[in-house]
């Protein structure tokens, strides 16, 4: 990590960067979000496979530096909810120091040690280990037991009927408690007043009824629909464990099937939702 | 004093017994989620072991939501129907020392002057059979908050395990005694048996509350709180498997001509939890709310109930998206209390 | 008993103060709840329109004056705006009266002056009848109101009738740039009108409600003034929901406003930590 730790000291010395958002480890070998402010705090960066947080959740959320960017300790993965901020005109790239990691893989559940089984699904299929749009590349590349794919787990489920699809979800969304855990930690939910929140009218009951959980877990899934980058962060954060990754993969899949879009690629990309083209399809309106 | 002893067998008989009658059995379930309703016995988990639940049990005491009345609407006027609310007898077999002693922490406000009728009910139908605990890992502290592995507050009887399939059986309240007699079929007495405390540790302190809250009287406007709460991502998870977190939010639902009122769970993490109508936020940084959690828990419910509103029961640190420990968080501002004394000595 | 359940009560006349205030006045549908109910100037309740919510405000009239139950309000949300909808004879909730309230017994034998400031007169004003109704028992009471526009003055028509009383002074301004050509009375800022009316300080108790910002010009000048901090009382606003101290909204450090307030003198805000 000296790498890291250098550059993130010369960034906040010369003041290029107000603030560093990183990873740091504490006693119980945890390891978390943290804010690097001064050198000091830079002694304590780290990234390891335990480095399963997208840190992009805080550009839209901390106060601007006053003097100087904002760098973020990013893995490949975490970049592309960056970018999608970029597209939607949230953050300008100017204003951001990328530090990129060269990336082995990360954990599930981070209260376990990596393992074969304690890896995220994505990371086997990840094309992005080293990543890209950086301004640097820290770190080194290694081999890493990734896990299996056994099944793939959305067509075996879109191969249910749709009652029993219906059933299935019924009895995942009456565990919701509406925490909006799901929302908050996620990079691309950042309006400023959420559509839950609008109480004139109130479109969406604030209740953890089964119904106010339908409208509130599909309202999200939709919202995301062209904007979900797939880090899995949602489900993560979930307490109650609802497979909120099945929803936002669907309608990434969606997204690309019907439009070839995929999200956070490259900035200068027009988004989906936000863009008009005239070979748009149009044989859904009558 | 009598006591007495169950088998694992006898519980479990116990349990199809009760449901049998109708009570509601509860009992931590099968993926360590929840308390849930079981439906039969062979759900039944006793365990010392387990890990505390990602969610407490505070849902079955106050609900993630709960009617208050029904409006009916009749031309200019409005009929006011009561919600049925629970009458139902219930029994909690192994709840954990950490959520059984958070239900009379949390009668206190509850009764605060007025009355909350929905938890009384449920707390008056409810026998809880606490269980001594064999879990420690790094994010409870139960021991610095004034419990133990052994604590009964909260529980109408009290389990210890002899061994793996029998269990030593203290009555605590006059509502386990009389569930115990009303049930002596399935239970035997302790005759020569004693409580065997021996087999369990009690965890080191990890700080002093009584420090923390000096610290808390005084430092406010601390910039602790900026860095404690940085990284919160606002997303209230940890007031919601909290077993002592209370506060709720009253909304209206369905249309103006019938509908109901009701009680949701809600959390001063929330940024819109103390916005005012004209726009104003006294909390507007996670920073200050980070510092309302920290300081309702040891310092504004011990002025106002004598009583800390945590029992170290680690949910919040185990499911917090970002890591954040409030046990290290309590072990800093332990430390900064310290230094303090050391300065001015 | 279900303490979260309103009684309900029927609008009885709608009195359009300024273009988004509106007085209501409430009568409980039970004639006997009615006759039975009492409370004290300064405490509030919980007003509720059935479908969309409750709102919290101050019990505008006075505890002298029980025929009727007074609430003034202003549109800012969801609830206010639906209450502005509500029409006379439309039935709703109400629940209370909860918190604590002005201490009018001690303050009889002393010289009273009332400060408030656009609807900060609503809560001033169940104080200022409960005062009237015992004039007698009070020393000189003075009345010094202010709102940015002639438009934005509440209750008008008993300013009218204050400033007709021989035994009170009442001084009425807007801001300056708010008057109207016929405007006969002050023009400046409250806190401005407060340092140039001078009420006397000595044996002396002062009530002030209204926007934060005036407050927190006008505390200044009653302490230049020598009134003691003990004896300058304001209602404080935090975001309320459950009025019972228990969703845990309100609270200002350990002081909940629903239960050790709204109420509360500059002694005891001076305690408070900032936390509204």
């Amino acid at each position: 990590m000296k790498q890291l730790i250098e550059i993130s000291k010369e960034l906040l010395e010369s003041r290029k960067a107000g603030y560093i958002i990183g990873y740091t480890e504490d006693k119980f070998h945890r390891t978390k979000p943290f804010i690097a402010h001064t050198t000091n705090d830079a002694e304590k960066l780290t990234f390891n496979q335990k480095a399963v947080h997208n840190l992009a959740v805080y550009l839209t959320r901390l106060p601007k530096p006053k003097e100087g960017k904002i760098g973020i300790v990013a893995k490949g993965c975490d970049i592309k909810a960056i970018i999608g901020l970029i597209q939607e005109n949230q953050i300008k790239r100017d204003d951001i120091i990328i530090i990129g990691m060269n990336c082995n893989g990360v954990v599930k559940d981070i209260n376990i040690d990596y393992n074969k089984e304690n890896s995220q699904m994505k990371c086997s299929i990840c094309e992005l280990r080293t990543p890209k749009h950086a301004n640097y590349i820290v770190g080194a590349l290694e081999d890493f037991a990734k896990s299996e794919l056994t099944k793939n787990i959305l067509a075996e489920f879109e191969a249910l009927s749709a009652e029993e699809r219906w059933k299935f979800w019924e009895k995942e969304f009456e565990k919701c408690i509406k925490c909006y855990a799901c929302r908050q930690a996620c990079p691309l939910c950042y309006c400023e007043q959420c559509i839950v929140e609008k109480s004139m009218p109130q479109w969406i009951d604030s209740s953890p009824t089964t119904k106010g959980n339908f409208a509130w877990n599909i309202i999200r899934a939709f919202h995301l629909s062209g904007r979900c980058i797939g880090c899995n962060e949602c489900e993560r954060a979930c307490p109650v464990n609802i497979p909120l990754s099945l929803l936002n993969r669907k309608m990434g899949m969606v997204a690309m099937k019907e439009f070839n879009y995929r999200h956070g690629i490259e900035p200068d990309q027009p988004t989906l939702i936000g863009n008009y083209n005239t070979s748009d399809k149009e044989d859904f309106i009558m | 004093m009598k006591n007495f002893v169950i088998t694992r067998e006898q519980l479990a008989n116990l349990a199809s017994k009760l449901l049998g009658e109708n009570w509601t059995v509860i009992s931590p379930s099968q993926n360590g989620s929840k308390y849930l309703k079981i439906k039969d016995a062979k759900d039944l988990i006793i365990d010392s072991a387990l890990k505390p639940t990602d969610i407490s049990m505070k849902e079955h005491f106050f609900p993630k939501s709960e009617t208050l009345f029904f409006f009916k609407r009749k031309k200019d006027d409005y009929e006011l129907i009561d919600a049925p609310g629970s009458e139902a007898k219930t029994v909690i077999f192994g709840a954990k020392p950490c959520d059984a002693s958070a239900i009379p922490v949390l009668s206190k406000v509850f009764n605060w002057d007025y009355k909350d009728e929905f938890f009384n009910k449920r707390v008056e139908n409810t026998v809880i059979i606490g269980l001594a605990c064999k879990f420690e890992d790094e994010n409870c502290f139960c021991t610095s908050v004034g419990l133990s592995p052994l604590a009964e507050n909260g529980s109408d009887i009290f389990l210890i395990p002899l061994s793996d399939d029998k269990y030593f059986m203290k009555p605590i309240t006059d509502k386990g005694r009389d569930f115990i007699a009303a049930n002596e079929t399935f239970i035997s007495e302790a005759d020569n048996i004693s409580e065997p405390i021996n087999d369990f540790s009690t965890p080191q302190k990890r700080f002093s509350t009584e420090n923390v809250k000096e610290w808390l009287d005084k430092n406010f406007e601390s910039k602790f709180w900026f860095n404690a709460g940085e990284t919160c991502i606002g997303c209230a998870q940890c007031a919601y498997v909290c077993p002592t977190c209370h506060c709720f939010d009253i909304v209206d639902e369905d249309c103006y001509s019938c509908g109901r009122r009701v009680k949701n769970w809600d959390s001063c993490q929330f940024e819109l939890f103390t916005k005012h109508a004209s726009g104003h936020n006294p909390r507007e940084i996670q920073g200050k709310r980070y510092r309302q959690r920290v300081s309702h828990k040891f310092k504004y419910y011990k002025d106002r109930f004598d009583e800390l509103l945590c029992t170290g029961c680690g949910r919040c640190t185990r499911g917090c998206p970002v890591s954040i420990d409030i046990g290290l968080i309590l072990e800093d501002i332990n430390s900064h209390f310290l230094e303090t004394i050391n300065v001015n000595n | 008993m279900n303490i979260y359940k309103p009684e309900l009560v029927e609008i009885k006349d709608i009195i359009v103060e300024t273009p988004d205030i509106k007085t209501f006045r409430l009568q409980f549908k039970d004639p006997q709840l009615q006759n039975n109910f009492t409370f004290k100037a300064g405490q509030f309740a919980e007003y509720s329109v059935f479908g969309e919510g409750e709102c919290t405000f101050c019990i505008a009239s006075s505890p002298t004056r029980l025929e009727f139950l007074e609430c003034s309000f202003k549109m800012y949300g969801k609830v206010t705006n639906a209450l502005n909808r509500l029409k006379v004879g439309d039935t709703m909730g109400l629940r209370g009266p909860y918190g604590n309230y002005f201490p009018v017994e001690e303050m009889k034998g002393k010289n009273v002056v009332f400060i408030a400031g656009g609807i900060g007169l609503a809560p001033v004003r169940c104080a200022i009848w409960n005062v009237f109704d015992m004039r007698s028992e009070f020393k000189d009471v003075t009345i010094i109101y202010g709102a940015r526009t002639v438009a934005d003055l509440v209750y008008k028509h008993e300013i009218e009738e204050w400033k007709s009383m021989k035994d009170v002074k009442t001084i009425i301004t807007v801001d300056p740039g708010g008057e109207t050509s016929d405007w006969k009375g002050e023009i400046g800022f409250v806190p401005t009108i407060v340092e140039k009316v001078a009420p006397q300080s000595d044996n002396s108790v002062a009530i002030i409600c209204g926007p934060p910002i005036m407050i927190k010009y006008t505390l200044p000048v009653m302490l230049k003034l020598g009134f003691k901090e003990e004896n300058i009382l304001t209602t404080l606003e935090n975001r309320m929901k459950c009025g019972l101290g228990k969703c845990g909204r309100c609270n200002i450090g350990s002081v909940y406003v629903c239960k050790d307030g709204p109420v509360f003198s500059y002694l005891q805000l001076k305690e408070l930590p900032e936390d509204f």
